[in-house]
């Protein structure tokens, strides 16, 4: 038996701050796991930049949208605020968001961003040495801070670094299996050393969930082979509820075939997409902000150009994003990432030729319910307090993708990720640093965990059956793809439904062909897939459930906004065996005076 | 089967396999795969871990070149394999060698263990300390200051040049190309407060003079990183650290300053 004061699952930057912080704060006993080393986490992938009004950056007067941008002058008024980041981001979720969340997430963001910059994270820089910032899709002002197009490869470098000075203890390459939760209290996890295969249970008094996102439920997507929402079924899996989950976002410029990110900064630096007639389509959605649209409505315009034939590529499912009047030196200087992979991959140049892309899943919006220090929000029964006094889930964390807190509603815009993972990851950080420091006790499990999840692993390597793990993964990402993709409807859903339920019901029948101990990469693939068909169905069922159209959940059967129906958040409890998810739901918090709902146009 | 009717172009990958628990020493198992023009060498690696043998093991993560895990030595050289081509690596035989990253321990197939790797890189002390005395917003560097980093800050970690430095290979006390590639970013990052204590630390005969310039760090670096001209930076700069720490006792003074345009 394993024992910390606090265990923290996944160390991207969600996870490497609350480690970073409780640290800090003087918490000596931290363990962190992730399945991959933490410099390998998938915020590392990040490119545009993070978001926050640091007002380094605005507009030459009188040049419109898409015009240069210059230094803001010292003692001139600041263009931009927190306010304004609220606002757009309050927009960009269709109003599903949590307004209180997202005022702390604005507000802390300046503070979150000059820390970094502090802890020697390498931005790129204005001609006075400030911060350099470029816009990006939705925001109404330049406030993506970055670094070149490898952001967040610098950010996570810089915390993973600085974690390492706290004393933290990594665990890399432990693959966390199971959330042991009795009684409404979190006891800690079980996990696998892969390198030797033995599983441990692991007691802590506070574990906290920073373990990412679940695009890999989908056939083309810009994740990681790692992000396969292990935290989010697991957390299901032990009677945590889940929040959101049908709002998957679909990010417009995926490379061709290959799903690759190619980053929202290609348009932030002017880039533009143009269909098979040579036409920038983005004229007929979006007049205004053209390009620079939000992400959900970007892709589904990309979706019905090619639905309606005007596609390129061999079977017309391609879009292309043309940066060739951006010049060499600007795509050199400012994308430099973007062209070695448009060249690596698909043997373009964007200097000299316009790169192939199509829609591709990228972020997923909903996760594990948490208030705005981390903490989740679900009572015994599984059901979400929606008030500070309620009963959480004691001793239970989470922040970063894996979380819905919620600050991106039905839609994220781009560099917010980053920045939510980072201000809840510190939040979370602080909130358990409290906790342990307030008296917090370990407690003890019942039963022997670590043996019941070696029993999961001996049916995998030992059982009858002869199912291919593969063979279902495949699957499942073809139907979520097809039937729970950019566009939704009642008829393709309920097959979806049906059909995750068939796959889950083969998946016992699934086996391995490893069947060494050590360092066995097929057992973790058929866990990942178990967690892929766990979550799915909490994915479909709540597009099923939601009959209307918001942010990135678009029904073609239901294609308006339903204020009246559907201004809530879809919260999936775990039914009994068989019985598929029990959903219910919890009010947004909105501000009436200052941001009611409005219609959304860009 | 392809629509033209003519038969798929098979590629041979040859797969290094060893495990330590069952294996007296590494062997070779062959595999077929189909050459297609969009298929990587991890592609193949996934393909036949999900359809012909799945107890064939390798890291991978991003697929993309950023999260650094699958770098392994195919043909005779250090890469990444997510984003080489499957088509690129082929040899006169038709065939595609895969093996670990040479000169360390094997975990088990392509898995190699990289402890003594990342032992270097805590040792070097790769966090930026920064003052005591932080200002309200941030700290003011000049374009031509991060020029200098030299695009260290890209560094993925992936082990590629460690494995290929001919140092490394005879001597694991030798700090590395990657670990003094991050000591030259923090000693030339104006905002570090320790640049002569690395200059010292990384300036004796397991650190900067250990390195012989063979270059091999520079021709297996995935991301065209330059290791060999930052520790012949950070030499130049330990030989002569009285005047280096004057003058960035100079610069820390200003730092919280405009930069004058030029």
């Amino acid at each position: 038996m394993i024992e910390h004061e606090v265990i923290i699952v996944g160390a991207g930057l969600a996870g490497s701050w609350t480690a970073m912080v409780a640290g800090q704060r003087g918490v000596k006993d931290i363990g962190v796991l992730s399945k991959i080393h933490p410099l390998r986490s998938h915020s590392g992938a990040a490119q545009g930049g993070i978001a926050a009004a640091l007002n380094n950056a605005r507009p030459v007067a009188g040049t419109g949208p898409r015009g240069p941008l210059e230094p803001v002058p010292q003692g001139e008024d600041p263009p931009d605020s927190p306010e304004l980041h609220m606002f757009d981001t309050i927009k960009g979720s269709d109003w599903l968001g949590d307004q209180d969340a997202i005022e702390i997430m604005v507000n802390e963001a300046p503070e979150i961003i000059y820390a970094y910059e502090h802890m020697g994270c390498v931005f790129s820089r204005l001609p006075d040495g400030r911060i350099a910032q470029r816009r990006f899709g939705g925001h109404s002002a330049p406030r993506a801070n970055y670094a070149a197009d490898y952001t967040g490869h610098v950010l996570l470098h810089t915390i993973h670094e600085q974690a390492l000075q706290h004393g933290v203890e990594f665990y890399s390459e432990w693959y966390c299996m199971d959330l042991l939760v009795e009684d409404n209290v979190c006891r800690g996890v079980v996990a696998m050393d892969v390198l030797t295969g033995e599983i441990h249970t692991m007691r802590a008094k506070a574990v906290m969930f920073g373990t990412g996102g679940y695009g890999r439920a989908f056939e083309v997507t810009s994740n990681a082979y790692a992000n396969t929402g292990d935290g989010v079924a697991i957390a299901y899996n032990a009677g945590v509820p889940l929040m959101d989950m049908e709002f998957v976002q679909f990010h417009p410029t995926g490379l061709y075939e290959h799903g690759i990110l190619m980053s929202e900064a290609c348009r932030g630096e002017g880039g533009y997409l143009t269909n098979s007639e040579d036409e920038r389509f983005m004229e007929r959605y979006a007049p205004d902000k053209m390009e620079l649209a939000p992400r959900d409505l970007v892709s589904r315009s990309e979706q019905t150009e090619i639905d309606e034939g005007r596609g390129i590529g061999p079977d017309g499912k391609g879009i292309y994003l043309d940066l060739r009047h951006l010049g060499a030196e600007k795509i050199k200087a400012r994308l430099p990432q973007i062209r070695e992979l448009a060249i690596d991959f698909v043997g373009v140049d964007p200097i000299d030729d316009p790169i192939p892309i199509q829609p591709t899943a990228h972020y997923s919006m909903g996760g594990i319910p948490t208030d705005a220090d981390g903490q989740v929000i679900a009572n015994a029964d599984g059901q979400v307090i929606a008030d500070a006094d309620g009963t959480p889930v004691v001793g239970f964390y989470a922040a970063g993708e894996c979380a819905c807190v919620s600050v991106h509603g039905a839609n994220r815009l781009g560099t917010n990720s980053l920045l939510e993972a980072s201000v809840f990851g510190r939040r979370a950080g602080h909130a358990i640093a409290d906790f342990v420091q307030n008296g917090a006790e370990l407690h003890p499990v019942t039963g022997d965990p670590a043996e019941r999840n070696r029993q999961r692993v001996a049916r995998l390597m030992d059982g009858a059956g002869s199912e291919s793990v593969e063979a279902i993964a495949q699957e499942l990402k073809q139907t979520m793809t097809d039937d729970c993709g950019i566009y939704r409807d009642k008829e393709r859903l309920a097959q979806a439904m049906q059909h995750v339920g068939e796959m889950q019901e083969r998946f016992k029948d699934a086996r391995v062909m490893d069947k060494s101990k050590r360092f066995n990469t097929d057992v973790l693939a058929a866990f990942e897939t178990e967690h892929l068909l766990t979550f799915s169905e909490v994915i479909v069922a709540g597009a099923l459930a939601r009959e209307e159209s918001r942010g990135a959940h678009y029904r073609t059967d239901f294609p308006k906004r339903d204020d009246e129906g559907w201004l809530k958040h879809t919260v999936a409890h775990k039914g009994e065996p068989g019985e598929g998810p029990r959903l219910s739901d919890k009010g947004v918090n909105i501000d009436w005076d200052r941001f009611p709902p409005q219609e959304r146009k860009y | 089967m392809t629509t033209n009717g003519s038969r798929p172009r098979m590629v041979t990958v040859r797969v290094q396999r060893f495990n330590p628990d069952v294996d007296e020493k590494p062997y070779f198992d062959e595999f077929q795969v189909e050459l297609t023009p969009a298929k990587t060498i991890l592609d193949a690696l996934h393909e036949i871990k999900t359809a012909q043998d799945g107890s064939v093991t390798y890291r991978r993560s991003c697929r993309h070149a950023i999260c650094g895990s699958c770098a392994m030595y195919v043909n005779g050289k250090n890469i990444l394999v997510c984003n080489t081509p499957l088509r690129d690596k082929i040899d006169e035989e038709g065939t595609v060698t895969i093996r670990p990253l040479p000169y360390l321990p094997i975990i088990k197939d392509l898995v190699v263990d990289r402890s003594s790797f990342w032992e270097q890189y805590e040792r070097v002390k790769p966090w930026l300390i920064p003052s005591a005395d932080v200002p309200e917003k941030e700290f003011r560097m000049s374009s031509e200051e991060v020029a200098a980093l030299n695009k260290a800050e890209t560094c993925i970690m992936c082990g590629a040049c460690y494995s290929a430095c001919q140092v490394i290979a005879m001597n694991k006390r030798y700090v590395g190309p990657h670990a003094l590639l991050k000591a030259f970013l923090r000693v030339l990052d104006p905002r570090d407060m320790a640049p002569s204590e690395r200059l010292a630390d990384v300036g004796d005969q397991d650190g900067v003079f250990r390195c012989h310039t063979i270059f091999n760090c520079i021709d297996a670096c995935p991301k065209d990183l330059d290791p060999t001209k930052a520790i012949e930076t950070l030499r130049k700069l330990a030989q002569k650290r009285q005047a280096f720490e004057a003058a960035r006792r100079d610069r820390q003074r200003m730092l919280n300053e405009p930069i004058a345009s030029s």
